[in-house]
Protein backbone atom coordinates (compact mmCIF):
# COMPACT_ATOMS: atom_id res chain seq x y z
CA UNK A 1 0.00 0.00 0.00
CA UNK A 2 1.18 3.79 -1.00
CA UNK A 3 0.74 5.37 1.92
CA UNK A 4 2.04 8.82 0.29
CA UNK A 5 -2.05 8.50 -0.65
CA UNK A 6 -5.08 9.40 1.00
CA UNK A 7 -7.12 6.18 1.56
CA UNK A 8 -9.25 5.27 -1.19
CA UNK A 9 -6.85 7.80 -3.16
CA UNK A 10 -9.47 11.02 -2.61
CA UNK A 11 -9.58 13.68 0.00
CA UNK A 12 -12.55 13.17 2.75
CA UNK A 13 -14.41 16.18 1.21
CA UNK A 14 -14.32 14.57 -2.41
CA UNK A 15 -15.54 11.53 -0.36
CA UNK A 16 -18.41 13.25 0.93
CA UNK A 17 -19.44 14.67 -1.80
CA UNK A 18 -19.98 11.24 -3.50
CA UNK A 19 -21.30 10.14 -0.64
CA UNK A 20 -24.04 11.96 -0.92
CA UNK A 21 -25.30 11.70 -4.58
CA UNK A 22 -24.67 8.17 -3.94
CA UNK A 23 -27.56 8.29 -0.55
CA UNK A 24 -29.39 10.42 -2.85
CA UNK A 25 -29.34 8.15 -6.08
CA UNK A 26 -30.76 5.31 -3.88
CA UNK A 27 -33.99 6.99 -2.56
CA UNK A 28 -34.77 7.74 -5.94
CA UNK A 29 -34.13 4.76 -8.42
CA UNK A 30 -33.17 5.28 -11.90
CA UNK A 31 -32.91 9.17 -11.28
CA UNK A 32 -29.55 10.45 -12.71
CA UNK A 33 -27.56 12.57 -9.52
CA UNK A 34 -25.33 14.98 -10.81
CA UNK A 35 -22.11 15.05 -8.93
CA UNK A 36 -18.74 17.24 -9.21
CA UNK A 37 -16.93 14.37 -10.98
CA UNK A 38 -12.91 14.44 -10.25
CA UNK A 39 -10.03 14.49 -12.11
CA UNK A 40 -8.62 10.98 -11.97
CA UNK A 41 -5.14 9.34 -12.49
CA UNK A 42 -7.20 7.62 -15.36
CA UNK A 43 -8.66 8.99 -18.84
CA UNK A 44 -12.34 10.13 -18.47
CA UNK A 45 -14.51 7.59 -20.32
CA UNK A 46 -12.48 4.66 -18.74
CA UNK A 47 -14.01 4.09 -15.76
CA UNK A 48 -13.55 7.11 -13.61
CA UNK A 49 -17.74 6.73 -12.79
CA UNK A 50 -17.63 3.39 -11.33
CA UNK A 51 -13.73 3.83 -9.63
CA UNK A 52 -15.18 6.98 -7.92
CA UNK A 53 -18.01 5.31 -6.68
CA UNK A 54 -15.58 2.33 -5.67
CA UNK A 55 -13.18 4.65 -3.60
CA UNK A 56 -16.03 6.32 -2.02
CA UNK A 57 -17.18 3.03 -0.48
CA UNK A 58 -14.19 0.95 -0.11
CA UNK A 59 -12.82 0.05 3.58
CA UNK A 60 -10.39 -1.88 4.78
CA UNK A 61 -12.86 -4.87 5.00
CA UNK A 62 -13.70 -5.07 1.70
CA UNK A 63 -12.80 -7.62 -1.33
CA UNK A 64 -12.69 -6.22 -4.42
CA UNK A 65 -12.95 -7.46 -8.37
CA UNK A 66 -13.09 -5.52 -11.02
CA UNK A 67 -14.10 -6.90 -14.50
CA UNK A 68 -13.76 -5.23 -18.16
CA UNK A 69 -16.38 -7.26 -20.24
CA UNK A 70 -16.65 -9.92 -18.71
CA UNK A 71 -12.33 -10.51 -17.77
CA UNK A 72 -10.57 -10.20 -14.81
CA UNK A 73 -7.50 -9.74 -16.59
CA UNK A 74 -7.56 -6.93 -19.42
CA UNK A 75 -5.70 -3.64 -18.91
CA UNK A 76 -8.16 -1.27 -17.62
CA UNK A 77 -9.44 -3.76 -15.10
CA UNK A 78 -5.74 -4.43 -14.17
CA UNK A 79 -5.20 -0.85 -13.51
CA UNK A 80 -8.24 -0.21 -11.64
CA UNK A 81 -7.26 -2.83 -9.01
CA UNK A 82 -4.17 -1.66 -8.78
CA UNK A 83 -5.01 1.83 -8.09
CA UNK A 84 -7.54 0.77 -5.67
CA UNK A 85 -5.28 -1.92 -3.93
CA UNK A 86 -1.91 0.22 -4.14
CA UNK A 87 -4.52 3.11 -2.26
CA UNK A 88 -6.01 0.88 0.18
CA UNK A 89 -4.27 -1.70 0.42
CA UNK A 90 -7.92 -4.23 0.07
CA UNK A 91 -8.12 -7.27 -0.93
CA UNK A 92 -8.51 -8.30 -5.00
CA UNK A 93 -10.31 -11.18 -5.75
CA UNK A 94 -11.35 -12.82 -9.11
CA UNK A 95 -14.05 -14.80 -7.47
CA UNK A 96 -17.33 -13.26 -8.08
CA UNK A 97 -19.09 -14.78 -4.79
CA UNK A 98 -15.97 -13.53 -2.12
CA UNK A 99 -15.95 -10.01 -3.38
CA UNK A 100 -17.89 -7.57 -1.61
CA UNK A 101 -17.42 -4.68 -4.16
CA UNK A 102 -16.85 -5.78 -7.63
CA UNK A 103 -16.80 -2.75 -10.32
CA UNK A 104 -17.63 -4.41 -13.96
CA UNK A 105 -17.39 -2.42 -17.09
CA UNK A 106 -20.71 -3.58 -19.37
CA UNK A 107 -21.30 -7.35 -17.32
CA UNK A 108 -23.32 -8.58 -14.98
CA UNK A 109 -21.49 -11.17 -13.83
CA UNK A 110 -22.89 -15.00 -14.23
CA UNK A 111 -22.44 -16.20 -10.64
CA UNK A 112 -25.68 -14.46 -8.86
CA UNK A 113 -24.83 -11.83 -6.64
CA UNK A 114 -25.97 -11.89 -3.22
CA UNK A 115 -27.09 -9.14 -0.20
CA UNK A 116 -23.69 -8.18 0.47
CA UNK A 117 -22.27 -7.23 -2.47
CA UNK A 118 -22.40 -4.11 -3.99
CA UNK A 119 -22.07 -3.86 -7.83
CA UNK A 120 -20.69 -0.80 -9.36
CA UNK A 121 -21.56 -0.29 -12.92
CA UNK A 122 -19.10 2.00 -15.48
CA UNK A 123 -21.48 4.10 -17.73
CA UNK A 124 -20.24 5.78 -21.28
CA UNK A 125 -23.60 7.52 -21.53
CA UNK A 126 -26.14 8.02 -18.47
CA UNK A 127 -28.77 9.07 -20.93
CA UNK A 128 -31.05 7.39 -22.50
CA UNK A 129 -32.32 9.50 -23.88
CA UNK A 130 -29.70 11.63 -25.70
CA UNK A 131 -29.59 9.74 -28.88
CA UNK A 132 -32.66 11.80 -30.05
CA UNK A 133 -32.64 14.71 -27.38
CA UNK A 134 -28.60 16.21 -27.19
CA UNK A 135 -29.96 18.85 -24.84
CA UNK A 136 -29.44 18.09 -21.21
CA UNK A 137 -31.90 20.49 -19.91
CA UNK A 138 -34.44 19.42 -22.45
CA UNK A 139 -33.94 15.35 -21.21
CA UNK A 140 -34.03 16.59 -17.64
CA UNK A 141 -37.43 17.83 -18.10
CA UNK A 142 -38.69 14.87 -20.19
CA UNK A 143 -37.48 12.99 -17.57
CA UNK A 144 -39.38 15.08 -14.71
CA UNK A 145 -42.48 15.35 -17.13
CA UNK A 146 -41.99 11.16 -17.47
CA UNK A 147 -42.41 12.19 -21.08
CA UNK A 148 -40.86 8.87 -22.90
CA UNK A 149 -43.04 8.59 -26.14
CA UNK A 150 -39.35 9.22 -27.67
CA UNK A 151 -37.91 6.38 -26.34
CA UNK A 152 -40.38 4.56 -27.68
CA UNK A 153 -40.45 6.02 -30.71
CA UNK A 154 -36.44 5.07 -31.00
CA UNK A 155 -37.49 1.32 -30.37
CA UNK A 156 -40.60 1.65 -33.02
CA UNK A 157 -38.21 2.72 -35.56
CA UNK A 158 -35.78 0.71 -35.43
CA UNK A 159 -38.10 -1.91 -35.90
CA UNK A 160 -40.25 -0.27 -39.28
CA UNK A 161 -36.01 -0.38 -40.69
CA UNK A 162 -35.03 -3.39 -39.64
CA UNK A 163 -37.73 -5.68 -38.08
CA UNK A 164 -36.53 -5.83 -34.33
CA UNK A 165 -35.22 -3.42 -32.24
CA UNK A 166 -31.47 -3.02 -32.92
CA UNK A 167 -29.69 -1.99 -29.26
CA UNK A 168 -27.32 -4.64 -29.47
CA UNK A 169 -26.23 -3.43 -25.48
CA UNK A 170 -27.42 -0.37 -23.54
CA UNK A 171 -31.26 -1.43 -23.85
CA UNK A 172 -33.54 1.18 -22.37
CA UNK A 173 -35.08 0.11 -18.57
CA UNK A 174 -37.98 1.16 -16.73
CA UNK A 175 -37.39 1.34 -13.19
CA UNK A 176 -39.63 1.16 -10.36
CA UNK A 177 -42.39 1.91 -13.03
CA UNK A 178 -40.95 5.87 -12.98
CA UNK A 179 -37.62 6.71 -14.75
CA UNK A 180 -36.21 5.50 -18.22
CA UNK A 181 -32.94 4.61 -17.57
CA UNK A 182 -29.48 3.18 -19.74
CA UNK A 183 -28.70 -0.18 -17.77
CA UNK A 184 -24.81 1.01 -18.73
CA UNK A 185 -23.86 -1.04 -22.40
CA UNK A 186 -24.19 -4.17 -20.65
CA UNK A 187 -25.98 -6.71 -23.29
CA UNK A 188 -29.53 -7.41 -23.59
CA UNK A 189 -28.75 -10.70 -21.75
CA UNK A 190 -27.74 -8.95 -18.73
CA UNK A 191 -31.10 -6.77 -18.40
CA UNK A 192 -33.24 -9.58 -16.70
CA UNK A 193 -30.56 -9.87 -13.76
CA UNK A 194 -31.10 -6.14 -12.94
CA UNK A 195 -34.72 -6.84 -12.16
CA UNK A 196 -35.32 -8.12 -8.72
CA UNK A 197 -31.62 -8.80 -7.95
CA UNK A 198 -30.17 -9.39 -4.50
CA UNK A 199 -27.42 -6.97 -4.83
CA UNK A 200 -27.10 -3.13 -4.58
CA UNK A 201 -26.84 -2.07 -7.92
CA UNK A 202 -24.31 1.77 -8.40
CA UNK A 203 -24.02 2.94 -11.95
CA UNK A 204 -20.97 5.87 -12.90
CA UNK A 205 -20.65 8.36 -15.29
CA UNK A 206 -17.47 10.08 -14.79
CA UNK A 207 -17.02 12.24 -17.77
CA UNK A 208 -21.10 13.48 -18.02
CA UNK A 209 -20.92 13.64 -13.87
CA UNK A 210 -24.21 11.34 -13.23
CA UNK A 211 -24.58 9.02 -10.83
CA UNK A 212 -27.80 6.53 -10.50
CA UNK A 213 -29.01 3.52 -8.52
CA UNK A 214 -31.02 0.44 -8.55
CA UNK A 215 -31.47 -0.78 -5.00
CA UNK A 216 -32.29 -4.30 -4.24
CA UNK A 217 -35.17 -6.30 -5.59
CA UNK A 218 -36.33 -3.34 -7.50
CA UNK A 219 -38.34 -3.37 -10.37
CA UNK A 220 -36.47 -3.80 -13.87
CA UNK A 221 -38.49 -3.37 -17.23
CA UNK A 222 -36.73 -3.45 -20.19
CA UNK A 223 -38.82 -1.30 -22.83
CA UNK A 224 -40.61 -3.41 -25.78
CA UNK A 225 -44.08 -3.75 -27.52
CA UNK A 226 -46.67 -6.22 -26.76
CA UNK A 227 -46.23 -7.20 -30.58
CA UNK A 228 -42.14 -7.45 -30.59
CA UNK A 229 -41.27 -8.51 -26.94
CA UNK A 230 -37.82 -7.83 -25.58
CA UNK A 231 -35.42 -10.53 -26.06
CA UNK A 232 -32.13 -11.17 -24.81
CA UNK A 233 -29.18 -12.82 -27.22
CA UNK A 234 -30.04 -16.22 -27.42
CA UNK A 235 -26.91 -18.94 -27.81
CA UNK A 236 -29.60 -22.01 -28.09
CA UNK A 237 -27.39 -24.97 -28.64
CA UNK A 238 -24.09 -23.43 -28.25
CA UNK A 239 -21.86 -24.45 -25.52
CA UNK A 240 -18.29 -22.62 -24.17
CA UNK A 241 -15.66 -24.69 -25.96
CA UNK A 242 -13.36 -24.75 -23.10
CA UNK A 243 -16.05 -25.37 -19.60
CA UNK A 244 -19.22 -26.72 -21.85
CA UNK A 245 -21.75 -24.20 -19.97
CA UNK A 246 -24.69 -23.33 -21.65
CA UNK A 247 -27.36 -20.57 -20.73
CA UNK A 248 -24.47 -18.30 -20.35
CA UNK A 249 -23.44 -14.95 -22.37
CA UNK A 250 -20.90 -16.84 -25.13
CA UNK A 251 -18.23 -14.81 -27.45
CA UNK A 252 -17.79 -15.68 -30.75
CA UNK A 253 -14.88 -16.13 -31.81
CA UNK A 254 -13.44 -17.39 -35.28
CA UNK A 255 -10.09 -19.67 -35.49
CA UNK A 256 -8.23 -18.09 -38.36
CA UNK A 257 -6.24 -21.48 -39.18
CA UNK A 258 -9.54 -23.54 -40.00
CA UNK A 259 -12.29 -20.95 -40.43
CA UNK A 260 -14.15 -22.57 -37.69
CA UNK A 261 -16.20 -20.73 -35.59
CA UNK A 262 -16.33 -21.69 -31.95
CA UNK A 263 -18.04 -20.07 -28.45
CA UNK A 264 -16.44 -18.98 -24.94
CA UNK A 265 -18.00 -18.22 -21.76
CA UNK A 266 -17.38 -13.89 -21.81
CA UNK A 267 -17.06 -14.27 -17.98
CA UNK A 268 -13.84 -15.66 -17.49
CA UNK A 269 -13.60 -15.97 -13.53
CA UNK A 270 -17.27 -18.39 -14.33
CA UNK A 271 -15.21 -20.18 -17.19
CA UNK A 272 -12.30 -20.96 -14.76
CA UNK A 273 -13.97 -21.99 -11.38
CA UNK A 274 -16.53 -24.27 -13.65
CA UNK A 275 -13.00 -26.06 -15.29
CA UNK A 276 -11.04 -26.04 -11.78
CA UNK A 277 -14.25 -27.70 -10.52
CA UNK A 278 -14.40 -30.50 -12.83
CA UNK A 279 -10.39 -30.99 -12.76
CA UNK A 280 -11.00 -31.08 -9.13
CA UNK A 281 -13.56 -33.95 -9.75
CA UNK A 282 -11.00 -35.98 -12.18
CA UNK A 283 -8.18 -35.87 -9.71
CA UNK A 284 -10.40 -37.05 -6.89
CA UNK B 1 -12.18 12.18 20.32
CA UNK B 2 -10.71 8.78 19.20
CA UNK B 3 -13.17 8.25 15.75
CA UNK B 4 -10.93 7.92 12.97
CA UNK B 5 -12.78 10.68 10.29
CA UNK B 6 -11.93 8.10 7.26
CA UNK B 7 -12.26 4.78 8.52
CA UNK B 8 -14.82 4.84 10.85
CA UNK B 9 -17.22 7.51 9.08
CA UNK B 10 -16.41 5.00 5.85
CA UNK B 11 -18.00 2.34 8.10
CA UNK B 12 -20.87 4.46 9.22
CA UNK B 13 -21.75 5.59 5.49
CA UNK B 14 -21.39 1.71 4.65
CA UNK B 15 -24.20 0.99 7.25
CA UNK B 16 -26.15 4.40 5.86
CA UNK B 17 -26.01 3.22 2.14
CA UNK B 18 -27.07 -0.82 3.48
CA UNK B 19 -29.81 0.52 5.48
CA UNK B 20 -30.87 3.12 2.74
CA UNK B 21 -30.79 0.59 0.31
CA UNK B 22 -32.75 -2.43 2.28
CA UNK B 23 -35.43 -0.14 4.01
CA UNK B 24 -36.38 -1.88 7.52
CA UNK B 25 -32.63 -3.47 7.96
CA UNK B 26 -31.48 -2.11 11.03
CA UNK B 27 -27.95 -0.80 11.42
CA UNK B 28 -26.00 -0.86 14.28
CA UNK B 29 -23.18 2.45 14.94
CA UNK B 30 -22.79 1.49 18.43
CA UNK B 31 -18.82 0.38 17.54
CA UNK B 32 -18.73 4.32 15.93
CA UNK B 33 -20.39 5.63 18.68
CA UNK B 34 -18.35 4.52 21.27
CA UNK B 35 -14.86 6.33 19.78
CA UNK B 36 -16.68 9.73 20.65
CA UNK B 37 -16.27 11.18 24.16
CA UNK B 38 -19.12 10.74 26.09
CA UNK B 39 -22.09 13.12 25.66
CA UNK B 40 -21.55 16.15 23.84
CA UNK B 41 -22.53 19.84 24.99
CA UNK B 42 -24.94 20.79 22.94
CA UNK B 43 -27.51 17.73 23.38
CA UNK B 44 -27.01 15.93 19.82
CA UNK B 45 -26.61 11.81 20.74
CA UNK B 46 -23.15 10.54 19.53
CA UNK B 47 -24.78 8.22 16.49
CA UNK B 48 -26.68 11.46 15.50
CA UNK B 49 -22.91 13.85 15.48
CA UNK B 50 -21.90 10.79 13.48
CA UNK B 51 -23.92 10.86 10.83
CA UNK B 52 -23.22 15.07 10.60
CA UNK B 53 -19.79 14.06 10.17
CA UNK B 54 -20.70 12.02 7.86
CA UNK B 55 -22.55 14.14 5.79
CA UNK B 56 -22.03 17.61 6.35
CA UNK B 57 -19.71 19.66 5.13
CA UNK B 58 -19.69 23.91 3.80
CA UNK B 59 -20.90 22.80 0.92
CA UNK B 60 -24.64 22.11 2.52
CA UNK B 61 -26.86 23.53 4.67
CA UNK B 62 -28.63 22.00 7.79
CA UNK B 63 -31.08 22.71 10.59
CA UNK B 64 -31.71 21.34 13.91
CA UNK B 65 -34.52 21.41 16.14
CA UNK B 66 -34.23 20.50 19.40
CA UNK B 67 -34.86 22.21 23.14
CA UNK B 68 -31.16 24.02 22.79
CA UNK B 69 -31.21 23.60 18.94
CA UNK B 70 -28.37 26.67 18.82
CA UNK B 71 -26.30 25.36 20.38
CA UNK B 72 -26.68 22.02 18.66
CA UNK B 73 -26.42 24.33 15.77
CA UNK B 74 -23.30 25.45 16.78
CA UNK B 75 -22.01 22.10 17.87
CA UNK B 76 -22.75 20.94 14.24
CA UNK B 77 -21.05 24.33 12.50
CA UNK B 78 -17.95 23.97 14.61
CA UNK B 79 -17.46 20.12 13.64
CA UNK B 80 -18.34 20.36 10.22
CA UNK B 81 -18.52 23.56 8.49
CA UNK B 82 -22.28 23.75 7.36
CA UNK B 83 -24.32 26.69 7.54
CA UNK B 84 -27.39 26.46 9.65
CA UNK B 85 -30.32 27.57 7.95
CA UNK B 86 -34.22 27.81 7.81
CA UNK B 87 -35.62 24.72 7.83
CA UNK B 88 -37.36 25.17 4.31
CA UNK B 89 -33.83 25.42 2.61
CA UNK B 90 -31.85 23.16 4.97
CA UNK B 91 -30.30 20.03 3.11
CA UNK B 92 -30.20 18.05 6.58
CA UNK B 93 -32.71 18.72 9.23
CA UNK B 94 -31.82 17.10 12.27
CA UNK B 95 -34.40 16.47 15.12
CA UNK B 96 -33.23 15.72 18.65
CA UNK B 97 -34.92 13.76 21.18
CA UNK B 98 -36.00 16.73 23.45
CA UNK B 99 -37.51 18.79 20.63
CA UNK B 100 -41.22 17.39 21.53
CA UNK B 101 -44.04 15.64 19.84
CA UNK B 102 -45.24 16.84 16.77
CA UNK B 103 -41.50 18.22 15.69
CA UNK B 104 -41.26 15.93 13.19
CA UNK B 105 -44.60 15.99 11.31
CA UNK B 106 -43.42 20.20 11.14
CA UNK B 107 -40.64 19.17 9.99
CA UNK B 108 -41.58 17.42 7.33
CA UNK B 109 -44.04 19.84 6.32
CA UNK B 110 -41.39 22.27 6.20
CA UNK B 111 -38.82 20.24 4.35
CA UNK B 112 -37.38 21.39 0.77
CA UNK B 113 -39.11 18.25 -1.31
CA UNK B 114 -36.92 19.31 -4.11
CA UNK B 115 -38.22 19.26 -8.09
CA UNK B 116 -39.67 17.00 -10.32
CA UNK B 117 -36.63 18.26 -12.40
CA UNK B 118 -34.42 18.09 -10.10
CA UNK B 119 -36.10 16.00 -6.70
CA UNK B 120 -32.31 15.10 -5.48
CA UNK B 121 -32.49 18.72 -3.91
CA UNK B 122 -34.56 17.32 -1.68
CA UNK B 123 -34.30 17.44 2.31
CA UNK B 124 -32.84 14.36 4.66
CA UNK B 125 -34.20 14.20 7.85
CA UNK B 126 -32.40 12.84 10.68
CA UNK B 127 -34.57 12.03 14.05
CA UNK B 128 -33.43 10.68 17.27
CA UNK B 129 -36.48 8.49 18.48
CA UNK B 130 -36.73 5.77 21.36
CA UNK B 131 -36.53 1.93 20.26
CA UNK B 132 -36.18 0.95 17.22
CA UNK B 133 -35.94 -2.87 16.86
CA UNK B 134 -37.68 -5.40 14.29
CA UNK B 135 -41.14 -6.22 15.15
CA UNK B 136 -44.52 -5.76 12.99
CA UNK B 137 -46.00 -2.15 14.07
CA UNK B 138 -45.11 -0.88 10.68
CA UNK B 139 -45.24 -3.07 7.28
CA UNK B 140 -42.67 -1.48 4.99
CA UNK B 141 -43.07 -2.36 1.04
CA UNK B 142 -41.00 -0.76 -1.55
CA UNK B 143 -37.78 -1.05 -3.72
CA UNK B 144 -35.34 -2.48 -1.50
CA UNK B 145 -37.66 -4.86 0.30
CA UNK B 146 -38.46 -8.48 -1.19
CA UNK B 147 -41.83 -8.01 -0.05
CA UNK B 148 -42.63 -6.73 3.20
CA UNK B 149 -40.71 -6.34 5.97
CA UNK B 150 -42.02 -5.16 9.60
CA UNK B 151 -39.89 -2.80 12.22
CA UNK B 152 -41.30 -1.33 16.07
CA UNK B 153 -40.62 1.85 16.42
CA UNK B 154 -41.26 4.15 19.20
CA UNK B 155 -42.31 7.46 18.01
CA UNK B 156 -45.97 9.28 18.27
CA UNK B 157 -47.46 11.32 16.18
CA UNK B 158 -49.22 11.81 12.79
CA UNK B 159 -45.88 11.61 10.94
CA UNK B 160 -46.58 8.72 8.54
CA UNK B 161 -49.46 10.38 7.15
CA UNK B 162 -47.55 13.54 7.10
CA UNK B 163 -44.71 11.55 4.99
CA UNK B 164 -47.18 10.16 2.79
CA UNK B 165 -48.57 13.61 1.77
CA UNK B 166 -44.80 15.02 1.43
CA UNK B 167 -43.94 12.02 -0.72
CA UNK B 168 -47.08 12.00 -2.56
CA UNK B 169 -46.05 13.42 -5.77
CA UNK B 170 -43.34 11.23 -6.27
CA UNK B 171 -40.26 11.34 -7.39
CA UNK B 172 -40.23 14.70 -5.26
CA UNK B 173 -40.73 14.08 -1.36
CA UNK B 174 -38.56 13.49 1.37
CA UNK B 175 -35.75 10.81 3.18
CA UNK B 176 -36.05 10.14 6.67
CA UNK B 177 -33.32 8.31 9.09
CA UNK B 178 -33.82 7.50 12.24
CA UNK B 179 -31.37 6.52 15.33
CA UNK B 180 -32.00 5.82 18.91
CA UNK B 181 -30.64 5.56 21.97
CA UNK B 182 -28.84 2.30 21.66
CA UNK B 183 -27.58 3.38 18.25
CA UNK B 184 -29.75 1.43 15.78
CA UNK B 185 -30.10 3.02 12.61
CA UNK B 186 -33.42 3.02 10.62
CA UNK B 187 -33.77 4.80 7.16
CA UNK B 188 -36.87 5.22 5.51
CA UNK B 189 -36.43 6.98 1.54
CA UNK B 190 -39.43 8.28 0.07
CA UNK B 191 -39.85 5.04 -2.19
CA UNK B 192 -41.16 2.98 1.17
CA UNK B 193 -44.48 2.62 1.77
CA UNK B 194 -45.61 2.81 5.68
CA UNK B 195 -48.67 0.68 6.56
CA UNK B 196 -49.80 0.50 10.37
CA UNK B 197 -50.06 -3.13 11.15
CA UNK B 198 -53.29 -2.76 13.69
CA UNK B 199 -53.83 -5.85 15.48
CA UNK B 200 -57.50 -5.29 16.17
CA UNK B 201 -57.88 -4.73 12.87
CA UNK B 202 -56.37 -7.69 11.89
CA UNK B 203 -58.45 -10.02 14.47
CA UNK B 204 -61.54 -8.24 13.11
CA UNK B 205 -61.24 -9.55 9.62
CA UNK B 206 -60.26 -12.72 10.69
Amino acid sequence: MNTAYNFAFFDEGSKREIRRATLKAIAIPGYQVPFASREMPIGRGWGTGGLQLTLSLIGKEDVLKVIDQGSDESVNAVSIKKLVSDTTGVQITDHTSRATIIQSRHRIPEVPLNKDQILVLQVPLPEPLRYFEPSEHETKKLHAEKEYSGAWLMLFEQIMKYGSMTTGADHPVMVHDRYVMAPSPIPRFDNSKMNENEALILLGAGREKKIYAVPPFTKIVSLDFEDYPFEGESFDGKCCRLCGSEGVFLDELIDEATGETYYQCNDTSYCCEILNEVEKAGVN
Amino acid sequence: MKLDIVHDLQSVYRKLVDSTSRPGLISDLGKEAALLDGKNAAGCSNSMLLLALTLLDPEVTFKVYGSDAEAAEKEINQLTFAKAVQADQADYLFILEDAGAGTLDEAIENANPGTFVNPHKSALIIAETGAISAGECLLLKGPGIQTSTGIKMDLIGNWIERRKEKNREYPTGVDLVFVDRNHQLLSLPRTTQIALNREEEREWVM
